[in-house]
């Protein structure tokens, strides 16, 4: 489907007109940061779409920090949520979207709650502009700049933005706001282009001390016995900020609790770090070590997830670099496991 | 609509018999029909308390009432050790995949169980009986802490009674008046006990017990596609979606419970 362009102001309007018949949240700066927010009438003006993915991901609008999903033993009705627009998703976030549906709305059973969230939502992507220290999606197959996964995608030029459409969601919004939309001029196709080249360019030079010889699954397959993860996740406190930013963590544990003699069950985030994650009763915990469970995080992501989904579950959106305490880089750890495979398989 | 799979169905407890000091079985009474196949589970809620996931153990074909016996190792199992015939409680289920009955057409049955990992072999056990003209035999190595923690006791003399059916019991440690073996289950897995060649071997119970008894097995010289396991591991959804029970790259609860070794042997310390 062809492009269309939209100039600065006339997306303005366009978000003013989103914002009668739907909730919004888009990226607003604060303390030199991008936060994915609600937009009111009077914040459309700050909603940046340069830079880079906003510090907290999006999934909590989809899969919820806490959720109930039943009250038992009545025949439950799934909550129906208000529609949302997010604006300003970026590439990495739509990767995680799509790991999440996965999980979530594929094989024998789904998950009813999710995908409640999910049909009401509509997502109005956008390229990066810009990317940060952490920001490593090229190294896990991912690109800066959207190119599937969204409904519409919004690319930055000059002026206003290119706009791609990506589903007949996203494409029913534009015929419903035909008179903001124009065909776009060859110039500012090329624009697209060529920043797209750049950012991609910026991306790599600002990665490139990090350089792989074999792919991360095989990196991880060759190291799942070596004691060097005990030294390499020496650093870790337990803290699981990596695991509730990350975009495509979805662990949860389901809890129940007695309100005015009636029982309820909740959906609640859990993390794969805590101790008690995998205990059984009695005591017994196969991942009693810290590093144990630091190291399955790792592998969960990038060997495991190809025989659960064929691809990584990392978008590399570096955010868990951002957020980690014991200031843990995921790309030194892959540089360290890289430089030991030689070690054991002469070992073998 | 879409089905909840978080919703439990609620269930009577029509009568609590207590097997031993520690373990209790308990026979429900679903309000909806639920059916399981031997091997699957399901997960048993106390209201307000939580779920724990077990394994029946009544005969697969009785359908208006499962049994469960649960050892009493947690507070959502203390607080079901509590409570009185009559009261309810909620079952989700059944889930993961059954043992392949089929498969075990012509040939032997070299079943170990350990503790409370009779409970599951009882409900394999009973859908055996149906098909007993199908296997060449069933021999059952079971082991106890001590003679009162032998579950089922009476169960097991019928047991006894059924044609190509032999029954071999230990306890870890004697009391007054018992007669039989003592010492751990792997002191009675004996060469020449089975056909090895055309035998399949079914372990339940304790974490460190399976672990001992696939090395016995494996000395014993059984194939690692015929050691089938029964893994336990902390679940919560029983769906595959919550990732609380992964075992390298399966889920116990949806590629489980019933793993060959043949499948887990390359997982560092899967126990």
């Amino acid at each position: 489907m062809a492009d269309f362009y939209i100039g600065t102001s006339d997306f303005s309007d366009l978000v003013e007109r989103i914002i009668k018949d739907s909730k919004v949240a888009a990226p607003i700066e604060a303390s030199g940061k991008l936060h994915l927010l609600e937009i009111f009438p009077d914040n459309i003006p700050e909603i940046r779409l340069s830079g880079f993915r906003t510090v907290e991901s999006f999934k909590s609008y989809f899969f919820k920090l806490t959720e109930r999903v039943s009250k038992y033993f009545n025949k439950d009705e799934i909550p129906q949520p208000e529609k949302l627009t997010i604006i300003g998703a970026r590439s990495c976030d739509l990767e995680g979207l799509e790991i999440l549906d996965r999980i979530f709305t594929e094989d024998d059973f789904k998950d009813p709650f999710y995908i409640a969230n999910r049909e009401k939502v509509t997502i109005i992507s956008s390229d990066c502009t810009d990317c940060g220290n952490t920001c490593f999606c090229s190294l896990v197959k991912g690109n800066p700049y959207p190119l599937k996964f969204f409904d519409l995608n919004l690319s930055p030029i000059k002026t206003g933005f290119i706009v791609e459409i990506g589903t007949e969601k996203g494409k029913k919004l534009v015929d419903e706001n035909r008179d903001l939309f124009l065909k776009p001029t060859q110039d500012a196709l090329d624009q697209k282009k060529r920043n797209r080249e750049k950012i991609m360019d910026l991306l790599m030079e600002k990665n490139k001390k990090f350089q792989f010889k074999l792919d991360f699954s095989e990196i991880h397959k060759m190291n799942l016995e070596n004691k060097v993860w005990r030294t390499l996740t020496k650093d870790c406190v337990e803290c699981s900020a990596c695991n509730f930013i990350c975009p495509t963590c979805s662990c949860f544990l389901l809890l129940d609790q007695e309100k005015n003699n009636k029982s309820e069950r909740y959906k609640v985030w859990d993390a794969c770090l805590k101790a008690g994650y995998a205990r059984v009763a009695g005591g017994a915990n196969p991942r009693a070590k810290l590093y144990q469970r630091l190291q399955n995080r790792y592998h969960c992501k990038f060997d495991y997830s190809f025989d659960r989904l064929d691809r990584y579950t990392c978008v590399g959106c570096g955010r868990c670099i951002d957020g980690c305490a014991g200031k843990i880089d995921m790309r030194d750890i892959f540089m360290e496991l890289e430089k030991q495979v030689p070690l054991t398989a002469k070992l073998k | 609509m879409m089905e909840n799979p978080y919703r439990p169905i609620k269930a009577k407890i029509e009568k609590i018999i207590t097997e031993t000091p520690t373990i209790k079985t308990f026979v429900l009474r679903p309000e909806e029909p639920l059916s399981f196949l031997a091997g699957q589970f399901m997960q048993v809620t106390v209201p307000g308390m939580g779920e724990c996931p077990f394994t029946p153990s009544s005969d697969p074909k009785m359908t208006e009432s499962i049994e469960f016996s649960v050892m009493k190792a947690g507070t959502v199992t203390a607080k079901l050790h509590q409570m009185k015939e009559r009261e309810w409680v909620g079952l989700r289920g059944p889930y993961g995949k059954p043992y392949p009955l089929k498969d075990f057409h012509g040939k032997e049955l070299y079943i170990v169980g350990g503790g409370v990992g009779l409970a599951p072999l009882r409900s394999l056990l009973f859908a055996l009986f149906h098909e007993i003209d199908n296997l060449k035999k069933i021999e059952v190595r079971f082991g106890a802490r001590t003679p009162s923690d032998i579950s089922y006791k009476e169960a097991i003399k019928k047991w006894k009674k059924h044609k190509n059916t032999n029954i071999v019991l230990t306890v870890d440690a004697g009391e007054t008046g018992w007669k039989g073996n003592v010492g751990l289950v792997t002191t009675i897995l004996k060469d020449g006990d089975v056909d090895i060649g055309n035998t399949v071997a079914i372990v339940c119970g304790p974490p460190i017990m399976m672990k001992f008894v696939t090395k016995r097995l494996l000395d014993m010289g059984f194939g690692d596609k015929d050691i089938y396991l029964s893994m336990e591991k902390n679940m919560s959804c029983g769906i595959g979606k919550c990732f609380h029970c992964n075992l390298g790259k399966y889920f116990v609860c949806k590629d489980g419970p019933v793993f060959t070794w043949e499948q887990i042997k390359d997982i560092p310390d899967p126990w």
